[in-house]
């Protein structure tokens, strides 16, 4: 009966610490985007020009008064917490569009995006890492630990504008103008986003596979492995069916966890590939200084990468019971 | 100087990658010194025809305003060494000495300043980044602030780990019962055993911070355009670069190079200071 009690207590535990974690992520945001020098107002006056200092002012005065950006950060943030549980972002001043309209269009992109990247991701990496390790300090395991570390070293921003370089110029690749979506047309979908998916993936590939070999490394020492092998079974079928498999529970809770760091390297392949997902409205609402977009998309942001966080937590905890009653 | 050079083959047959690693960042900090010495011209110098492909004169060529390649790109190490080190030793002391104090008060002081990591390491970095730089605006300083955020909660929450266990040892509780102040013992006792640890986040966080702003210039949040920072170059080498490659290609490699060599040197080092983890990584 008691192992239970604790399972159900662990988990209870992870998701009590969820809520004050967004909360206290999406106070900080808040706080930050009152920092800013320059306020809506004042941007959304000073572009029209032309009009004396006198009624300029009034005007900033009226749109704050409007905005509510005249009464207390408190008051401003609650208000804005009540919106967002009701599922109501406020309005973009740069899109001049509801922020949910923007989220809904946006969000699968970028999430598709990751998602691609992660799996190309997984699949060249995990079977590099293993042979790496079963092959430990051969020319080949010093060729891919070099190349992982190398894929480490080449910043994702340098890897992503290189092959969009060899594509323009060698390949006449422009841009889409228009996103397609993945349910209209897969094809032209995965023309556009396979790109920027492939130079991200070539970053995090190199993680996933040092920690596929140490992970490997550490489990061919064990003594079932050492049994396995004893028993006279092909080394093919030790390192597969008895090493593998328990070498790769980390590394699948990595690459969970890596999906939610992926967002910030989404957000610059975005740019550079011209993809019109979270990442690139993003960026340019911060230009625009449009506070509820930017606070909009980096709470969404955040959600996503706490609650993926969470999900590794929990899966982690569901295949390795050891985690659950320490 | 002839034991200097004995460590240094010790060293380079010990740890062969981390030696490649000590020769790209010697390379990196020689030029962040003598930039002034080693640059043919001025970083901000628009003297000279613009898009002039690499030549005798101009090795790697000049850029839309007419400013030399190479000068930029060596007064970049400056920049980037200057960014990468403020900010680690800023981000990482304070994190310390956060993690520290707070594993050895414990009970809710700790519980309160976890959720403030916590809520810190809810965002992507790179997103928490961008907005700091929209909230501080674009600046080098401001970089260098809005990293030392970033490394800050990570650092907090790595030592706090190693803190709590050395809080432990019986030489902290036999320093608490001959009384010593709470001070003291965080100072004396507590700290100094987590300097391994603090070594080794400094050296691997070198090649991230490097990274990190290079990426915020590369946005156009981070430095000022006119500031020789590689991400920034960068970003304006992608307006031409079908007619002008050079301009992606060397600061792109400069950026490269610099993180391939902290990380190996950091490895290194992490090994060396760290038995445990010999072998498993690289």
């Amino acid at each position: 009966m008691l192992p239970r009690v604790i399972a159900r207590s662990y988990v209870a535990r992870r998701l009590a610490l969820f809520v004050p974690t967004l909360l206290g992520a999406s106070l900080l945001i808040f706080v930050l985007m009152r920092l800013v020098p320059g306020d809506i107002a004042q941007i959304l006056v000073y572009q029209t020009g032309s009009e004396s200092s006198a009624i300029q002012e009034r005007h900033i005065r009226q749109i704050r008064a409007e905005l509510g950006l005249d009464r207390p950060l408190i008051t401003q943030y609650l208000d804005w917490l009540a919106g967002v549980l009701r599922g109501d972002f406020g309005y973009s001043y740069s899109q001049r569009r509801p922020v949910n309209e923007i989220l809904a269009e946006r969000l699968p992109r970028s999430l598709e995006l990751a998602l691609l990247t992660l799996l190309l991701a997984a699949l060249w990496s995990i079977p590099l890492g293993v042979i790496s390790a079963a092959r430990r300090n051969t020319w080949l395991d010093y060729l891919v630990r070099v190349l992982s570390i190398s894929g480490l070293s080449l910043p994702i921003f340098f890897t992503g504008v290189l092959i969009l370089y060899v594509l323009v110029r060698f390949f006449r690749w422009l841009p889409p103008l228009e996103f397609v979506s993945v349910l209209d047309d897969p094809v032209e979908n995965l023309k556009q986003l396979i790109w920027p998916a492939l130079a991200q993936a070539y970053y995090i590939s190199a993680p996933i596979m040092r920690l596929t070999r140490s992970q490997m490394l550490e489990v061919i020492r064990q003594d079932y492995v050492r049994t396995a092998r004893a028993k006279g079974l092909a080394e093919g079928r030790v390192v597969y069916r008895h090493a593998l498999r328990n070498a790769l529970l980390p590394v699948v809770t990595f690459i969970g966890w890596w999906g939610g760091r992926l967002l910030g390297g989404i957000v610059i392949m975005e740019i550079i590939f011209a993809v019109p997902g979270l990442g690139t409205a993003l960026v340019q609402a911060v230009s625009y200084r449009d506070y509820p977009t930017v606070q909009a998309i980096i709470f969404v942001m955040a959600l996503v990468f706490l609650v993926l966080n969470l999900a590794v937590d929990l899966l982690y905890g569901w295949l390795d019971p050891r985690i659950r009653y320490a | 100087m002839r034991r200097l050079l004995d460590r240094a083959a010790w060293f380079a047959r010990r740890q062969p990658l981390g030696a490649a690693g000590a020769v790209l960042v010697t390379l990196l900090v020689v030029a962040a010194l003598f930039a002034p010495g080693l640059a043919p011209h001025g970083p901000k110098e628009t003297a000279f025809a613009p898009y002039l492909p690499p030549s005798a004169e101009f090795p790697m060529g000049t850029d839309h305003l007419g400013r030399d390649v190479l000068s930029r790109v060596v007064w970049g190490a400056r920049l980037s060494l200057y960014v990468g080190l403020a900010s680690v030793l800023v981000g990482i002391t304070l994190g310390a000495l956060w993690g520290a104090v707070a594993a050895y008060l414990g009970g809710s002081a700790d519980t309160a300043s976890q959720r403030v990591v916590d809520s810190l390491m809810a965002l992507p970095p790179i997103v928490l980044a961008l907005a700091l730089m929209a909230a501080l605006g674009q600046s080098v300083t401001n970089v260098i602030i809005a990293l030392t955020l970033l490394l800050t909660p990570t650092a907090a929450r790595t030592v706090r780990a190693v803190a709590l266990g050395v809080k432990e040892h019986p030489f902290v509780e036999a320093a608490r019962a001959a009384g010593c102040t709470r001070g003291r013992i965080i100072a004396r006792h507590i700290l100094p055993n987590c300097l391994a640890t603090y070594i080794v986040l400094v050296t691997t966080n070198v090649s991230y911070a490097i990274v990190v702003e290079a990426a915020l210039s590369f946005l156009g949040v981070g430095a000022p355009p006119d500031e020789p920072s590689w991400g920034g170059m960068l970003t304006a080498g992608t307006q031409a670069m079908e007619q002008a490659p050079w301009l992606i290609v060397f600061p792109g490699l400069a950026i490269s190079l610099a993180v391939f060599g902290l990380n190996l040197l950091g490895d290194a080092i992490r090994d060396l200071a760290d038995p445990r983890l010999r072998g498993g990584l690289g």
